[in-house]
């Protein structure tokens, strides 16, 4: 391990900015899938929750995307991500099989 | 508190994703300013119409017949204007779909009137289309492409425009409590720009966040439901925009007729006095039934159209069959679905906050405008530490042309294809085509003159002939009361787009005044640099190669 400290830079930026944007997307589709099985209502609740499911994904996407610099380099923003996206597509097929019953 | 190097990284973040959105952005933002009054806009431009006065509302269902009998085409739907003005001349239109009915296609909208023989008279919309043009420009961020494609950049656009956003906020909150209500005005003019830069990031944050968010959802939900459908709702999604929805048509009763206009309109009133309906849509299916919306405002509240709330309506009984999207009558989810839109359109609390959201427009136009330059300037302070006398590298040199040529190419093009709509009508065939045109020409020329001149000069004659072609506005409506035949004016109009663009005129020739002065003071690594004093090309190219 070195001494010095860790210092961010702009200088890794493709694959930390390219897994915010495919990652962060596929976070997005799968939390928002989870909330309209498991939210108030389920599945067909309304007209208005189903454009709401719509409505929660360009804000979940757009901060992962915006705060994915954070990650020291693209290849823990990728695993880190990557790891995010694994539970959340996870929680929407156990959301699914338990509201839906998976038909 | 920030660490430096992260601060560092956003500062890269920024610079980067502001100089690729900032551009679009600033037509995005001038012209969705300028659409804030695409209402008045619309009538400004609706030349006077040859069709006998509207009929009254007691003669609407003989109208509706008798247009039907000679139109059948009009009896799948129809709309009757409740408020009629030089935008909707008449009582009763209707849509044709010449190449046949789709999203997207060409459409054109008839309008039909009584004489006093009580004989039909019709005509085709004769306005033209020059606030729908500027609308367009605004979604599209000013891409003449498909629509489908320019909303998929448009969608990126918004994309970066949300990381700069968040980008910006990073960078700037360690400095927050020492430059928030600063504003250095004085000798360090690049200081100043920057005060001014982040006092408008920061205070109109709030706006800007909306309209980033919007802007994405607008962009790509068509994608993101088909995505959803497919992944979440097992090809459900047909059914989930149906659920829970009240049942918002009626089977056509062919031994009844629909309720005639007062009577509905008082049913109406009776139900929602404080909704103020301009028009009633009847949209008739083949299978037998109807589908009738109300449409209007509710200045207290926010409405889920451009400038419009609606309600389903029952043709028969006058009865409100779905209050979803009718302002402030509306379940507490539908409300705050509305509020998203309400809060992109501007729509809630009436002229006060349109005229609002204009000035936050304007504002976030220039955000865009000082961002690239900024940034054009502090690569002069980063070259300096390497040479001791540097000059502008063809980088900055191009982007600051594009910086002022599409910008003022933007401001003059919208300018001069508003004041032609008075004098196009009539002269020429494809009126939509001809603003266009006009638009791109002026666009294009400007841009191509910021490279020819370079920024600094352009900087200064652009917004010069900006200036011009927006008083071109005021001049055409003012000829058309003194020459008869052209243009026109509306009896009792408010003279309110007149004015506004005298002030937009007045704004550029004063800022064209001070460009010019600092260009004159600019050192010559500045991108105000303008070339020596009474340069000619020779000595000016001659004192580049010294330079170097």
């Amino acid at each position: 391990m070195s001494d010095r400290p860790f210092r961010y830079s702009s200088r890794n930026w493709f694959g930390k900015a390219s897994a915010g944007l495919i990652l962060g997307f596929v976070i997005a589709i799968a939390l928002s899938g989870v909330w309209a099985w498991a939210g108030p209502g389920g599945l067909m609740a309304s007209s208005i929750k189903t454009q709401l499911n719509m409505w929660m994904v360009p804000p979940i996407w757009a901060l992962i995307l915006s705060l994915c610099f954070f990650f020291r380099s693209g290849v823990r923003a990728w695993a880190w991500l990557g790891l995010a996206a694994v539970i959340c597509a996870g929680a929407l097929y156990v959301a699914k099989f338990l509201v839906g019953g998976l038909t | 508190m920030i660490r430096a190097d992260v601060v560092k990284m956003y500062k890269d973040v920024h610079t980067w994703v502001g100089i690729l959105s900032g551009l679009a952005l600033f037509i995005a933002f001038y012209a969705g300013a300028i659409t804030m009054f695409e209402g008045p806009l619309k009538q400004w431009a609706s030349p006077p119409s040859d069709l006998p006065a509207p009929v009254p509302l007691e003669r609407s269902a003989e109208l509706v017949e008798k247009t039907i009998a000679a139109h059948p085409e009009a009896a799948g739907g129809y709309t009757l204007h409740i408020e009629t003005d030089a935008a909707n001349p008449a009582r009763m239109s209707w849509l044709v779909w010449p190449e046949g009915r789709s999203r997207g296609a060409p459409n054109e909208t008839w309008f039909s009137a009584l004489d006093a023989n009580g004989e039909l008279v019709v005509a085709q919309d004769g306005s033209t289309p020059v606030a729908q043009f500027i609308d367009v420009l605004h979604q599209q961020v000013g891409l003449p492409l498909d629509h489908e494609l320019a909303m998929l950049i448009m969608g990126a656009v918004s994309l970066l425009y949300f990381v700069a956003l968040v980008s910006g906020v990073i960078v700037f909150l360690p400095g927050v409590a020492k430059d928030l209500f600063a504003l250095r005005i004085g000798r360090n003019l690049k200081r100043m720009w920057l005060d001014v830069h982040n006092v408008l990031g920061v205070f109109s944050l709030p706006f800007h966040i909306i309209m980033a968010l919007t802007a994405l959802v607008f962009a790509f939900h068509d994608q993101i439901y088909d995505l959803q459908n497919e992944i979440t709702y097992d090809g459900q999604i047909a059914q989930m925009f149906e659920a829970g929805e009240p049942v918002h048509h009626v089977d056509i009763d062919p031994a009844r007729d629909f309720l005639e206009l007062p009577d509905l309109l008082a049913r109406l009133d009776a139900q929602v006095p404080q909704f103020s309906i301009q028009q009633i849509q009847y949209m008739v299916r083949p299978g037998n039934e109807a589908e009738v919306m109300a449409r209007g405002i509710d200045d207290r509240y926010g409405h889920r159209g451009p400038d419009f709330g609606m309600a389903a309506i029952n043709p028969y009984t006058g009865d409100i069959m779905s209050r979803t999207y009718l302002p402030g009558q509306q379940p507490a989810s539908s409300a705050v679905l509305t509020s998203f839109f309400a809060l992109h359109f501007g729509n809630f609390g009436g002229v006060p906050v349109r005229w609002g959201y204009f000035f936050l427009g304007l504002a976030g136009a220039f955000l865009f405008y000082s961002g690239n330059l900024l940034w054009i300037e502090s690569r002069r302070k980063k070259a300096r530490k390497s040479s001791p006398d540097p000059v502008q590298p063809l980088k900055t040199k191009v982007l600051g042309a594009l910086t002022v040529g599409i910008s003022l190419g933007c401001i003059a093009g919208i300018s001069l294809t508003l004041s032609a709509a008075k004098f196009l009508p009539g002269r020429v065939q494809d009126l939509e085509l001809w603003h266009s045109l006009i638009y791109y020409g002026v666009f294009i020329a400007a841009i191509g003159w910021a490279f020819l001149r370079g920024t600094a000069r352009s900087a200064v004659e652009l917004q010069w002939a900006a200036a011009v072609a927006t008083l071109s506005i005021p001049l055409v409506s003012v000829l058309s009361v003194l020459v008869p035949g052209l243009g026109w004016t509306h009896p009792g109009q408010s003279w309110l787009v007149e004015i506004t663009a005298v002030a937009g005129a007045g704004l550029l020739f004063f800022t064209a005044h001070r460009t010019r002065r600092r260009i004159r003071q600019a050192p010559e690594d500045s991108i105000w640099w303008a070339g020596p004093a009474r340069s000619s090309a020779v000595t000016e190219s001659a004192h580049h190669v010294a330079a170097e």
